[in-house]
């Protein structure tokens, strides 16, 4: 059947994918041919056959010789390419201190979610190979392991382990549900979960990890991060909500846009620090300070995409440029320019109706200064989360930790 | 707001709310409990907004149109609006059961959530497949409606402060009553028509989902086999396939097993004491198999 050779062609490149481009940058040329052929029978396969029932495709790799879960967990082959191919700031070399947790952490991701069925399986496959950087649990094992230092705590413990596995599931099953909500067709350069499975997969290997992350927290028994992490699952429902509900509202302010940030993607990083450092035992005023960084980072993390959204290609984002824009979400960028110049003002309004005019206003956005404007807040939440950082002893984690918030910044210099 | 509104104002019954405030009750005058606590009265809502989440998505999964004689949040509003209502009732109840800072509590509701997803998967992999066995539609019945009703009388029990066995009872009254309702729901999904049910008759079978009816007239008649593999193509199957589950007593056997677990759950109350609420719980018992008497 076309449609099946299709998928097990996309899983075989996912692999090989995940290898070659690991955790940054998704452009691949080999991979165009794939996608375009694959795209036209995979169309056919979600129109004509509506999905009343899910078949189990497994993920044959053909003719390789390793198994899916080596080829994910050969770690050292990685890190070798990537010194060859890549400048030397770059995400795996400042994950490198905690790169042995961050192969267990994928192990043990791959067993959990894969373990329910096999249609779950190739569908988080999906999402889980598709070039995700693993930040958020980065910063957990970062966090565990610098805060330990203070505390004296030599290995870290299975509840660090398990609240970074929790925090990826979370922050996997948001992103699901988020291209169902916003009907997005790529992510990463790939097609999204439910373009390619239908929506009912989508919503179901969404609610699957939701549901099995609520149970891990329950299960860590500490009420102190149950709460903490129920708050994030509550903040990122009132972010998508708040979002929805303002799409092309011009009259949004930067403190509206801040709170949003917050709410999607602040709000689970400072719910991970936070929880890394209470799970080594520090001090309350130790775990502010983490709750704080994780806060300033998540928001300059948040500005930075934002910027990207405007200054990179399709093919760099791995989806369309101006996608933002182009869905009424207004980000920084537009809410600084939208003081300068009244004309972006009736573009947006339209929203977009006009052929050229997403192109006018990108343009708009950029001739006056707010691209300039967010890069400077992105700046500014970054200072601050460095600041928080102080009351770390300094070790190779913490410089990890500061390393990351500069190298984000890199992203827009 | 108006998407929640369409559907807690489209006849929903309130069982499981009635359910832990008649448990709660219940056991609350073993201890010498006047008045309901505020847990009692958070984890009722709890419970009431889980269960809503699960019906709205249910829905997008099903891509059903009606529920109750109205049209779904998903047709009305589109499938976004449904994922995001469903998410925001999900993350709001477990925002209030963190709060309640009870852990018994918080891991038997999560248990929960987990087994709806569970038993929506095991329901989407298994459509159409006619070696199911009961005991895996028993499980599935479990993990999609007994398990959020255990949880809910239990956890109505525990905020009570009874002891770990009568707890343990509660639970079990909530489990078999459950699988009651889930199997009475299910014979009157063959037996009642579209007003009646509102929404079309025989849709759990027209959508692969093979309940016990049809599990046990697979049992007697071979003939079926075959007809839902075909998976309903040619038109008039369907209505073939309702009349042998009927002929070959499906409907009946099933109705056996519903009576099974009610006179189950009667027994779990024997632990109660003699009173309205109790009493209460054994009629919601009863009248449920008289829905299909």
């Amino acid at each position: 059947m076309t449609a099946v050779a299709c998928h097990n062609l996309e899983f075989g490149r996912t692999m090989l994918d995940f290898l070659a481009c690991g955790c940054t940058s998704n452009a691949s040329f080999d991979r165009f041919p794939v996608r375009s052929y694959a795209k036209g029978a995979v169309r056919n396969v979600n129109r004509g056959y509506k999905p009343r029932k899910l078949v189990c495709f497994q993920p044959e790799i053909g003719p390789q010789t390793k198994t899916p879960e080596a080829l994910l967990t050969d770690t050292p082959q990685v890190l070798d390419l990537k010194k060859e191919l890549r400048s030397p700031a770059s995400l795996t070399n400042l994950f490198e201190v905690v790169a042995e947790d961050l192969q267990t952490l994928n192990k043990n991701l791959q067993s959990i979610v894969g373990a329910e069925n096999p249609v779950l399986m190739s569908a988080a496959e999906q999402i889980f190979g598709a070039g995700g950087k693993r930040m958020r649990p980065a910063l957990v094992f970062l966090v565990s392991r610098a805060t330990a230092e203070i505390v004296g705590l030599k290995e870290l413990t299975k509840e660090h382990r398990r609240l970074a596995e929790i925090i990826e599931m979370i922050h996997t099953a948001s992103l699901i549900h988020d291209d169902v909500l916003d009907e997005s067709d790529m992510r990463r350069g790939k097609e999204t979960l439910h373009q390619l499975y239908g929506t009912r997969v989508a919503v179901l290997a969404g609610d699957f990890m939701f549901a099995q992350s609520s149970w891990y927290l329950a299960n860590l028994e500490n009420l102190e991060v149950i709460k903490l992490i129920s708050q994030v699952i509550k903040d990122f429902a009132s972010g998508e909500i708040k979002q929805a509900s303002s799409l092309f509202d011009c009259d949004v302010q930067l403190e509206e846009y801040l709170i949003k940030s917050y709410y999607k993607t602040a709000s689970l990083i400072s719910a991970s620090t936070k929880g890394a450092s209470i799970f080594s035992g520090v001090n309350s005023y130790i775990s502010e300070q983490m709750y704080q960084y994780g806060k300033n980072f998540g928001l300059s993390f948040q500005i930075v995409d934002d910027i990207l959204d405007f200054t990179q290609s399709a093919e760099q984002l791995g989806k369309p440029a101006g996608s933002d824009l182009a869905n009424g979400n207004l980000t920084a960028p537009v809410i600084f320019a939208l003081k300068k110049e009244a004309r972006l003002r009736d573009i947006i309004e339209s929203e977009f109706c006009d052929t050229g005019s997403l192109e006018e206003a990108i343009e708009i956005v950029k001739r006056c200064g707010g691209i300039h404007r967010a890069q400077d807040l992105a700046r500014e939440k970054a200072n601050l989360a460095v600041q928080n950082l102080q009351c770390l002893p300094l070790n190779s984690f913490r410089i990890a930790l500061e390393e990351l918030v500069k190298y984000n910044l890199e992203r827009i210099k | 707001m108006s998407a929640a509104e369409q559907i807690f104002g489209a006849g929903g019954k309130r069982t499981r709310p009635a359910l832990v405030f008649l448990v709660s009750r219940a056991t609350a005058e073993i201890i010498g409990f006047r008045e309901l606590t505020k847990e009692h009265r958070r984890l009722a809502e709890i419970i009431e907004m889980i269960h809503t989440a699960s019906l709205i998505h249910d829905d997008v999964l099903d891509e059903s149109d009606m529920r109750r004689g109205k049209e779904t949040v998903h047709q009305l509003y589109g499938t976004r609006v449904a994922v995001l209502a469903g998410d925001f009732m999900f993350a709001q109840s477990s925002w209030y059961l963190a709060n309640l800072e009870n852990l018994e509590v918080i891991k038997l509701i999560s248990q929960v959530i987990k087994d709806f997803a569970s038993g929506e998967i095991k329901q989407a992999s298994s459509l159409f497949d006619c070696d199911v066995q009961l005991d895996e539609y028993l499980l599935k019945s479990y993990y999609k409606t007994a398990s959020l009703i255990a949880a809910s009388t239990k956890g109505a029990a525990i905020f009570s402060g009874v002891d770990s066995e009568i707890s343990e009872q509660m639970y079990q009254y909530g489990k078999n009553f459950g699988l009651s309702f889930q199997v009475v729901d299910d014979i009157l999904d063959f037996t009642q028509s579209a007003e009646d049910l509102g929404k079309p008759s025989a849709s759990d079978l027209a959508k692969g989902n093979l309940t016990a009816p049809v599990i046990f007239a697979l049992e007697k008649e071979t003939k079926l086999r075959d007809i839902i593999e075909s998976e309903f193509c040619e038109s008039g199957s369907l209505e073939k396939a309702v009349d042998i589950i009927e002929s070959c007593g499906g409907i009946d056997k099933a109705r056996e097993l519903a009576k099974s677990k009610a006179e189950l759950a009667l027994e779990n109350l024997q632990c109660l004491p003699l009173s309205s609420f109790r009493f209460s719980l054994e009629e919601m018992v009863k009248n449920n198999l008289e829905r299909i008497r």
